[in-house]
């Protein structure tokens, strides 16, 4: 999918990906920046931190269009088995480092980590699950 | 998936499943039991604590190998978005609460409950999907 982007669905998908990529990594910054510079608290603060999450809220809503619109069986499949993996694999190394954070005190691991967490076992399980087909 | 127990997939499924939550839920005691007792460190805390995230894994095999098995077609669609909506509302619910934890100081989420907080959107999207296709 990623090599040969052929179908509009999936172009349209991975343009969602970047544009959504960006718009975190702005809105991250500007929200720190805002909350250094303000220091906001109460009611106001609670918007301003969530707004970097909503470009994620976005990429996978264009997740669930793309399965929904893709005609190819494979490309819906592969991505289907990618995304199983990656929440396996993120919900298998929250657990253990869960369990590690509450009896063993290792550092603690934001929740904000959670997601890319997620889209770097997707990643991985890409090529194991492309081979598999081919 | 839910209602269809004379679908040999769905039965095997249930099944798998079944084994797969005994497995944790042994390992589970095991592992609370050794950190409250025994309090290791080092390398068997790490194993102590990967031991849990395992039978997750297969959780999500078992899933996985549901939607290869399982012939009808609108079944496999119900599990597929299924597995979208719990995948994407507890990513979005961990990101949300991650930047909240950054920038409004909102209390930690252990990482622990994101694998229930997975079942639990899981459980509600499930029957939510199949009243749409009826």
């Amino acid at each position: 999918m990623n090599c040969a982007i052929k179908s509009p669905a999936q172009r349209r998908f991975v343009r969602a990906s970047l544009i959504s990529a960006t718009l975190v990594v702005v809105l991250a910054v500007g929200a720190a920046v805002t909350f250094r510079l303000w220091h906001l608290k109460g009611l106001p603060a609670y918007p301003v931190a969530v707004l970097p999450a909503l470009p994620i809220l976005w990429v996978l809503f264009e997740t669930g269009r793309f399965l929904a619109v893709e005609k190819d069986e494979f490309q819906r499949n592969l991505l289907v088995q990618c995304m199983l993996g990656g929440i396996g694999g993120t919900l298998a190394t929250t657990t253990a480092w869960g369990y590690l954070e509450a009896f063993a005190h290792v550092p603690r691991l934001q929740a904000v980590w959670v997601y890319p967490i997620f889209w770097l076992f997707v990643v991985i399980a890409w090529p194991v699950v492309y081979r598999r087909y081919k | 998936m839910m209602g269809c127990t004379n679908n040999p997939a769905a039965r095997r499924y249930y099944r798998r499943v079944t084994y797969t939550m005994f497995v944790y839920a042994l390992l589970l005691v095991v592992s609370v039991v050794a950190f409250t007792r025994h309090h290791p460190t080092g390398l068997l805390a790490y194993v102590l604590a990967v031991l849990p995230a395992l039978p997750i894994v297969g959780m999500m095999v078992v899933f996985g190998l549901y939607l290869r098995e399982e012939k009808d077609e609108v079944q496999r669609a119900i599990g597929v978005e299924a597995l979208v909506w719990s995948t994407g509302a507890t990513l979005s619910l961990t990101t949300v609460w991650g930047f909240l934890e950054n920038f409004v100081h909102v209390p930690h989420l252990q990482l622990m409950w994101i694998y229930p907080i997975f079942w639990v959107f899981f459980g509600i999207s499930m029957p939510m999907i199949n009243a749409r296709y009826k």
